[in-house]
């Protein structure tokens, strides 16, 4: 590389970082959460959504949104050509989403069983009423995932159909690098010290997957988008939600790392909730399951050992060629999936 | 019954003086008792050196012989001469500090009295600081700071029973929980780690006296921050390795390139280059044992130290009637059984 191609690239990343600069400054009052909503029921720190209608409704049961206590649920609705919720309500379905809300010091002691049992159920119940329905359609999201394979185990009767985006089942595989390193965690001794987790604590641990790309090479790359106020809109929106992790509740956390990441429990069929067996062949409804191809979070095998698990003679497996967040922000994903969550809804 | 005295006379002479010979007198029993101990030690050492304090019981020299870290007579030896420098050393300044009230308190003008004192004062935090400085147990190299060898020192102290709850002296359970936690820069005598190897030292002195109880917080507090310490240096060591691993990965990949006359077209290739190789070594890594168990242990560690903080602390507060967490966490235990109850 000759001397004055550097040193002319160098004066090319200098002019790029200050434009950079100036869209970022730009960028730092991003709203995110696009499509409108109303609260229709709260607990304790967690709040029911409603979203408003944007098309004729399309006659197919409510969906209810079950998100990750890990992450905030706004990465589905991020902004208005990058929102799974706003792609579903254009198609004519009817959706709700559990806010699980910042837990703080006050929830230490709630745990797994006060999530699914307690808070989910409920949720459900307000859903059920308002539409006169015996059932409706769970979609969970990751964690959210797991916790609603739970709840059609221990609820079969009140859900219709089972949705599940990037939810891990079998938390040991070996390309689960999360979990190896979960292994070895003294989950009491980490709970015990905190009370209520720091989303911090799970933010190193995402980042420390792949520091060099995540902490180092993304805001490297980000210089390249310096001329472009849009799309640096978008990667604080990406920024924001990435980093506003909410603490985990001590006792939820303990129980969730320890049953399903040290011992595997759901995939060994020893999983209790609240003293009543997880036994995911009760779920014989129709199961959609999909999974990001490239997803280093939850890998695919992770989450397709579901299909041996469940009691439905109606299993889909929907395989995507995104990774764990770019579900619901990629193009490709805004274009096909919430198409095929309706084509699937409406023949069941 | 003596004359009435005035409150600066009674400040004067009497109290003081009664204070320093009371001191005093303690140093001497301590001494002889040391003097006792250090020649049991050399008795039973040529004998069962090899067997530490555990001989030191059996050869009958009763409850002085458990004092003994295991080692052996030499190491006793060390402990009791370190031990009654320590205490010479304190004996000076709380006679310096006596000396500086009974002046004080011996100036008429109350301005004059309070900037004598002040100053008095400063002087003695000098002597204080270097009473900390020292190194309880003899270590070689002491000076390096660091901010475990504070618990251990107190810890090595606060085993001696009442001389660790004497006097003005009696603050100094928090300054050594203060000074062993990680983060809590500034504390002075951060001296080396006496007593960490395998001779024990401090932390193999059981707690003695009324504060036996802070006393053990203490030795726990710094030897879980010396254990975080060490679990740093673990990880740090592995993610050197990843580096080094990263670039000679970097060097395989560019050398071919550069070979074949196909270079990197600009920086931004090379870096990228870069973090794709940093990346492959680091997936590997990553999932070995060594990085495994030195992730694990930092995180552990970690974890225990800050309860460990955490319960000091509590202490401290539970001394001014401050509502703690343990407290707080059995009141949410008992809104969540009423919970549970009303939801029945």
């Amino acid at each position: 590389m000759p001397e004055q191609q550097v040193v002319q690239e160098l004066g090319e990343w200098q002019t790029k970082l200050a434009q950079s600069l100036q869209s970022l400054q730009a960028a730092a009052g991003v709203s995110f959460g696009c499509s409108e909503k109303t609260a229709v029921y709260r607990e304790g720190k967690l709040t029911l959504y409603r979203y408003q209608a944007l098309a004729p409704s399309a006659n197919l049961p409510p969906v209810l949104i079950v998100y990750a206590l890990v992450n905030r649920p706004y990465m589905m609705d991020l902004q208005p050509d990058r929102s799974l919720i706003r792609r579903l309500l254009e198609l004519g379905l009817d959706v709700y989403l559990i806010d699980w809300g910042y837990p703080d010091g006050a929830d230490r002691y709630v745990d797994l069983n006060d999530y699914i049992n307690g808070y989910l159920h409920r949720c459900l119940d307000v859903v059920l009423r308002e539409h006169q329905l015996p059932a409706t359609t769970l979609l969970g999201v990751c964690q959210g995932g797991t916790f609603s394979l739970c709840y059609a185990a221990l609820h079969p009767e009140r859900v219709r159909n089972l949705i599940t985006m990037v939810t891990p089942v079998d938390f040991q595989t070996p390309d689960n690098l999360l979990s190896k390193w979960v292994q070895s965690i003294d989950i009491d001794a980490l709970v015990t010290a905190h009370g209520v987790v720091p989303g911090a604590v799970l933010n190193a641990a995402y980042v420390s997957l792949m520091p060099f790309r995540l902490l180092q090479q993304k805001y490297v790359n980000l210089l390249d988008s310096g001329d472009n106020q849009a799309q640096m809109d978008n990667f604080m929106r990406m920024e924001k939600w990435i980093f506003d992790s909410p603490d985990q509740a001590g006792e939820a956390f303990r129980q969730f790392a320890r049953w399903c990441f040290q011992e595997n429990r759901l995939m060994k069929g020893t999983l209790e909730i609240g003293g009543q067996a997880i036994d995911l062949k009760r779920i014989t409804q129709p199961i959609l399951n999909i999974y990001g191809k490239q997803d280093h979070l939850v890998p695919p095998s992770a989450s397709t050992a579901m299909e041996n698990l469940v009691g439905s003679s109606d299993y889909m497996a929907l395989g995507m060629d995104v990774g764990h967040i770019g579900m619901y922000v990629s193009g490709r994903s805004q274009r096909e999936l919430p198409q095929a969550i309706a084509y699937w809804l409406q023949r069941r | 019954m003596g004359p009435e005295v005035s409150g600066s006379d009674w400040f004067n002479a009497d109290w003081s003086s009664a204070m320093q010979k009371a001191q005093s007198e303690l140093l001497r029993q301590w001494t002889d008792l040391g003097t006792v101990w250090s020649k049991t030690m050399a008795a039973t050492g040529a004998t069962s050196g090899a067997m530490g304090g555990v001989a030191g019981s059996a050869s009958g020299a009763g409850t002085t012989g458990s004092f003994s870290p295991s080692g052996g007579a030499r190491a006793g030896d060390d402990v009791a001469r370190n031990f009654l420098r320590q205490c010479e050393q304190y004996l000076g300044v709380s006679r310096s500090l006596w000396d500086l009230v009974g002046r004080a308190a011996g100036t008429a003008d109350p301005e004059q009295r309070a900037r004598l004192f002040t100053e008095g004062l400063g002087t003695l935090q000098q002597q204080f600081a270097g009473l900390w400085a020292a190194t309880p147990f003899g270590a070689s190299g002491a000076g390096a700071a660091n901010p475990f060898a504070m618990g251990n020192a107190l810890g090595a102290l606060g085993g001696l029973g009442p001389m660790g709850s004497m006097g003005p002296m009696s603050g100094m359970g928090p300054f050594g929980g203060m000074g062993s936690m990680a983060g809590m820069a500034g504390m002075p005598g951060m001296a080396g780690l006496g007593g960490m190897g395998p001779g024990g030292g401090a932390f193999s002195l059981p707690a003695l006296g009324p504060t036996r109880e802070s006393q053990e917080s203490l030795q726990r507090l710094s030897q879980l921050a010396m254990r975080c310490w060490q679990a740093q240096m673990q990880v740090g060591g592995q993610w050197n390795d990843i580096i080094g691993k990263a670039l000679r990965e970097l060097g395989e990949r560019l050398g071919p390139r550069l070979k074949s006359g196909t270079p990197p077209a600009s920086m931004k290739e090379v870096y990228d280059l870069w973090v794709d190789s940093a990346e492959s070594v680091y997936a590997q890594s990553a999932r070995g044992a060594a990085f495994l168990q030195a992730q694990a242990e930092l995180t552990n560690s970690l974890s225990q130290l800050r309860t460990a903080q955490r319960e000091l602390m509590e202490e401290w507060g539970k001394q001014f009637d401050l509502p703690t967490r343990a407290e707080i966490n059995s009141i949410h235990q008992q809104l969540r059984e009423l919970k549970a109850a009303l939801q029945r």
